[in-house]
C-alpha cells in the first residue's frame, strides 16, 4: 500500500517538475512569471486530446502536443514578450495574467465546456508488479518521462555551450550581455522550451486527470509553490520542490487529508521566512 | 512600481460625479438597477482596497478574494451561530480582516513583487480549496440565511432596495473618506515613500516592515468589508466568491481605473463590471474580451482611464485659454 | 571617538578586498577616504553604513557594537548616508522628499495622531532644511525633474534631515560641474560644524578643501592617514595615488 502511494506520489513530483522547470527557468532568464504557464499545459493537454481523436494514437499526440505548444509559446514571446522586456517586470506579469482569460476561452471555444479523457495506449494499459504488488505501467511511464527530461536538462544546460550560456545569463545578465552572448536567442529558445515541457506536461497527465477547462489553475498554484520553494532559475531547486510538495500533497492527502493543505502552507511559509529567494537561490 | 499622478483634486471631481450619478440612478431607477448598484459599491469597495494596496503599499495581490471570504463567512458565522447583531458583526468581519491580514503579512511583505503575486496567488487559492471541503463552512453549498442590519430604529426598511443601495453607498463614502484621509496624510506619503524607494527608507532608518504590514492589513480589512456587505446584500455566501477569478477581476479593475487613485478604482470597477455584465449576455467569449482588453491597457494605456480622463482635461484646458 | 573602525577584513570569495583597515572619527570631525579606483572605499563605504557584512573586525559607534546592526539600525542610531548614485523618490517634491526623511526617522514614525494630522509642523522642520541645503526656489519642483546638481543637492538634503550624528557622504560631487562642486563644498562646511562626517571621494580639491585628517587606501590597505599638509608633502601618496591622478 504505501509502495503504491510512493510512486503515485513521484508521478505526481515529475509532472510538478515538467511545468515547474519551465516556469523558473524562464523566472531565472527574464525575470518575469509565465502566469498563463497553467494555461499552456491545459491547451497541450487538449492539442493532444484533439491528435488522439482524430489520429487514434497516442503516441502522435505525445510528440505533437509539446512540440505545437512550444510553437506556441515561441510565437507569443515574438509578438508580446519581446517587445515589453524592458519595461516593469510587474507589467509584463499582468500581461500574462490577461493572457490566461484569452487560454481559458479558446479552450472553451474550439473544445467546449465539458471533460474529456484519454485512453492510455495499449501498451501502457496494463500493470506491472512491483514487490509483489500490481501498479498502473502508465502512471510508471510518466515518471519515466519525467526522468529523461531531468537528464537531458541536466545535460543540455551543464554539458553544453548552450547551457553555458543559460547559466551566465541566469547569473549575472550584465556580464553575459558583455561577453556577447545573444541573450535574446538564449530567451527564445528557452521559453519556447518551458512552453513546450507544460504541453508535455499535460499531455502525459491527460490519461490520468482528464482534460477540461479550469486544469490551468489547479496546477498552476502548487507549480508556482515549487518555483517559490526551489529558488528562481534552478534546475535544482525545480527538482527539490516538486519532489517536496508532490509529496506532501499526495501522502498528505490520503493520510491526513484535513491537513494536508495547511502542510504545504506551513513548507512554503517557513521556507520563505528563512530563505526569501527559494531553497536554491544566488544569494 | 509607478502609480498614477497626485491629484487630490481630480479625484475628488471623479468621485462626486460618481457618486451622485449613483445616487440619480437610486433613486429613479427600477429594483434591477438598485441591486447592480449595490453591487458596484460592494466591488468598489473591494477595488479601493486593492488599489491602496498596490499604491501605497506597493504590493500587487492576485490573491485579495481570500479576505472576501473571510469577511463574508464571518459575517455569515457570526450573525447566524453567534447571533450577533449585524452592525456589529460587519464591524467585527473587518476586524477579523485586518487581523489575519497582519498575521499574513508578517511573513510575505517582504517578498519580491513577482514573488508576491505568486505567493499571494496561491494563498487565495488554497483558501479557495479549503472553504470548498470545510464542513463548518457549509463545504460546496455555503451558508444561507444571512440578514441585513435592522435599521428600524431609524425607521427604515433595509430591505427595501432602495435603502440597501443607500447603505452600500453609504459605505463607499465612508471608505473613500478614510482611505483618502490616510493618503494624504503623512502616513500616506510615508507609505507612497516606501513604494518610491524602498532602499532609501531603509537607509533612513524607516520602519519599512511596519508600514508594509499596516498598509496590508488596512487593504485586508477594507476587502473583508466589502465581503461583509457582500452577504448582507444576496443572503447567501458561496465559495465561488472566494475564486481566483475574483481576485482577476479586482486587479482588472484596478488597472483599468488606474492605480493610485481612489476614485480611478470606483471607476474601473463601475466600467469593468458594466461591461462584463452586458457582454456576458451577448456572447458566450467574453473572457476572451475582456483578457485582450486588459492586455491592451497594460500595454498602451498605464494610467487606466484616469490617465485618459487627465488628459482630456489637459487638452481642454488648453483649448480654452487658447 | 565617535565612530571606531577596527581590524576590518573583507573578502569576495578568493579576492581580497580589505586588508586590517583601521579608521578613527572624532567627534565634529571631517574624515576624508582616498585611493585609486578598485582600492575598496566603495566595499568599506558600505561596510561602516551597513549594506555589507566584514568578514571579521569591529565597528564601535557610541559605545555600541554595530557588528550585527543592519542598514536600518544603524540609521537609526544616528548614522546617515548619502548614495552616490541618486537614490530619491522620484515622484516627490523636494519638500515632500525631506518631510519623508523627517517623519520616517524621528519618533513620529509611528505617532499616527501626528502623523494624520499634524501636517503643519512637519512642513516647517522641512521648509528649514530646504533653506539651509540652498534648495528654496525648487522646493515645490518634483525630484525626478530636477536637473543633475540640484538631484544630488537634494540627495545630500534627505540625508541630513533625519537628523543624524555622523553622515556617511559616497562620492557627494560625483559628475557635477565646478560651480555645483564649489557650492557643495560650502554646504558641507557648514554641516561639519554640528556632524562628524565621512567623505569617500574622488576629488582632491573636495577633500583638500574639507577634511581634518585623510586615510588614503590603496589594496585595500591604509597606506597613509594625516591631515591636508601630510598628505601633500608625503612621496609615498604622491606616487602611488596623486600621481595617477594628476595624469
Amino acid at each position: 500500500m504505501f509502495l503504491i502511494q510512493f510512486f503515485n506520489a513521484l508521478q505526481f513530483s515529475m509532472t510538478l517538475f515538467l511545468l515547474a522547470v519551465g516556469l523558473t527557468i524562464i523566472f531565472g532568464l527574464m525575470k518575469i512569471v509565465n502566469l498563463a504557464h497553467g494555461s499552456l499545459y491545459m491547451i497541450g493537454a487538449y492539442i493532444g486530446l484533439s491528435v488522439w481523436t482524430y489520429s487514434s494514437s497516442f503516441w502522435l499526440a505525445l510528440l505533437i502536443a509539446p512540440i505545437l505548444t512550444g510553437l506556441i509559446g515561441a510565437l507569443l514571446y515574438k509578438v508580446l514578450f519581446r517587445h515589453i522586456q524592458t519595461a516593469d517586470p510587474m507589467r509584463q506579469v499582468l500581461l500574462t495574467f490577461g493572457l490566461i482569460y484569452i487560454g481559458l476561452d479558446v479552450v472553451r471555444i474550439f473544445w467546449g465546456t465539458m471533460s474529456h479523457s484519454i485512453s492510455a495506449p495499449n501498451l501502457l494499459s496494463g500493470s506491472i508488479l512491483i514487490l509483489g504488488e500490481p501498479y498502473p505501467s502508465y502512471r510508471l511511464f510518466v515518471i519515466f518521462i519525467g526522468i529523461i527530461v531531468l537528464i537531458f536538462l541536466y545535460f543540455l544546460i551543464e554539458k553544453t555551450k548552450i547551457g553555458a550560456q543559460v547559466r551566465a545569463s541566469v547569473d549575472d545578465p550584465e556580464m553575459a550581455q558583455l561577453l556577447k552572448i545573444d541573450t535574446d536567442k538564449i530567451l527564445f529558445y528557452m521559453f519556447a522550451l518551458g512552453c513546450g515541457l507544460a504541453g508535455l506536461g499535460g499531455i502525459t497527465v491527460a490519461p490520468i486527470l482528464g482534460v477540461e477547462p479550469g486544469m490551468d489553475m489547479e496546477v498552476l498554484v502548487l507549480t508556482l509553490i515549487v518555483v517559490v520553494l526551489g529558488g528562481p532559475g534552478s534546475l535544482k531547486g525545480a527538482l527539490t520542490g516538486a519532489l517536496i510538495i508532490g509529496f506532501v500533497d499526495s501522502f498528505g492527502k490520503v493520510y491526513i487529508p484535513q491537513l494536508a493543505q495547511i502542510i504545504i502552507y506551513a513548507v512554503m511559509a517557513i521556507t520563505l521566512l528563512f530563505k526569501p529567494d527559494g531553497l536554491y537561490s544566488k544569494s | 512600481m509607478r502609480a498614477v499622478n497626485y491629484n487630490p483634486k481630480l479625484r475628488l471631481q471623479i468621485f462626486l460625479v460618481l457618486i451622485i450619478s449613483a445616487i440619480v440612478f437610486t433613486i429613479f431607477g427600477g429594483y434591477f438597477t438598485r441591486f447592480f448598484i449595490a453591487e458596484i459599491a460592494i466591488l468598489s469597495i473591494f477595488a479601493m482596497s486593492l488599489d491602496f494596496l498596490a499604491a501605497r503599499g506597493g504590493m500587487v495581490s492576485l490573491g485579495h478574494a481570500m479576505f472576501l471570504g473571510i469577511g463574508a463567512y464571518s459575517t455569515a458565522v457570526l450573525s447566524i451561530d453567534f447571533e450577533i447583531n449585524l452592525i456589529l458583526t460587519t464591524f467585527l468581519s473587518l476586524f477579523i480582516g485586518l487581523i489575519i491580514g497582519v498575521i499574513l503579512a508578517y511573513f510575505i511583505v517582504f517578498l519580491d513583487g513577482i514573488f508576491f503575486i505568486m505567493v499571494t496567488l496561491a494563498l487565495g487559492e488554497m483558501f479557495n480549496a479549503w472553504v470548498f471541503t470545510s464542513d463548518l463552512l457549509g463545504g460546496s453549498d455555503g451558508i444561507s440565511g444571512i440578514m441585513r442590519p435592522d435599521l428600524s430604529n431609524l425607521g427604515l426598511d433595509i430591505y427595501n432596495p432602495l435603502i440597501f443601495s443607500f447603505y452600500t453607498l453609504m459605505w463607499v463614502l465612508f471608505i473613500y473618506l478614510l482611505l483618502a484621509r490616510i493618503t494624504d496624510s503623512a502616513l500616506g506619503r510615508n507609505l507612497d515613500a516606501i513604494r518610491q524607494n524602498i532602499n532609501r527608507v531603509s537607509s533612513l532608518g524607516g520602519y519599512t516592515k511596519y508600514y508594509k504590514i499596516i498598509a496590508f492589513s488596512l487593504s485586508s480589512g477594507v476587502a473583508a468589508l466589502a465581503g461583509s456587505l457582500y452577504v448582507q446584500l444576496n443572503g447567501f455566501i458561496s465559495p465561488e466568491l472566494t475564486h481566483w477569478t475574483v481576485s482577476g477581476e479586482g486587479l482588472i479593475m484596478i488597472i483599468v481605473g488606474g492605480i493610485g487613485s481612489l476614485s480611478g478604482a470606483i471607476l474601473g470597477a463601475s466600467i469593468v463590471h458594466i461591461i462584463q455584465h452586458e457582454l456576458s449576455n451577448i456572447i458566450n467569449w467574453w473572457m476572451l474580451i475582456i483578457g485582450v482588453l486588459f492586455i491592451l491597457i497594460v500595454l498602451f494605456m498605464q494610467d487606466g482611464l484616469w490617465g485618459l480622463i487627465e488628459k482630456i482635461k489637459h487638452k481642454l484646458f488648453r483649448i480654452n485659454f487658447k | 571617538m565617535i565612530l571606531d573602525i577596527k581590524n576590518i577584513y573583507k573578502s569576495f570569495g578568493s579576492i581580497e578586498v580589505l586588508n586590517d583597515v583601521n579608521i578613527s572619527i572624532a567627534k565634529n570631525e571631517c574624515i576624508g577616504i582616498i585611493g585609486p579606483n578598485g582600492a575598496g572605499k566603495s566595499t568599506l563605504f558600505k561596510i561602516i553604513s551597513g549594506g555589507l557584512r566584514h568578514d571579521s573586525g569591529s565597528i564601535i559607534y557610541n559605545n555600541n557594537n554595530l557588528n550585527n546592526f543592519s542598514n536600518e539600525k544603524r540609521a537609526r542610531l544616528g548614522i546617515a548616508q548619502s548614495f552616490q548614485k541618486n537614490s530619491l523618490f522620484p515622484e516627490m517634491t523636494i519638500i515632500e522628499s525631506i518631510m519623508i526623511a523627517i517623519t520616517h526617522t524621528s519618533n513620529l514614525s509611528f505617532n499616527f495622531y501626528s502623523l494624520m494630522f499634524n501636517n503643519k509642523e512637519i512642513y516647517n522642520k522641512a521648509i528649514e532644511i530646504v533653506n539651509q541645503i540652498g534648495l528654496k526656489n525648487y522646493a515645490e519642483q518634483k525630484s525626478e525633474t530636477l536637473s543633475y546638481g540640484l538631484q544630488r543637492q537634494l540627495e545630500l538634503g534627505i540625508a541630513i534631515a533625519c537628523n543624524p550624528k555622523v553622515l556617511l557622504l559616497d562620492e557627494p560631487t560625483a559628475g557635477m560641474s565646478p560651480l555645483e562642486t564649489q557650492s557643495i563644498i560650502n554646504l558641507i562646511k557648514k554641516l561639519s560644524l554640528n556632524y562628524s562626517i565621512v567623505i569617500v571621494e574622488h576629488d582632491m580639491e573636495v577633500i583638500y578643501n574639507l577634511a581634518n585628517r585623510i586615510y588614503v587606501l590603496d589594496r585595500g590597505k591604509i597606506i597613509f592617514n594625516g591631515n591636508v599638509k601630510d598628505i601633500k608633502s608625503s612621496k609615498l601618496v604622491q606616487d602611488r595615488y596623486l600621481g595617477q591622478n594628476n595624469e
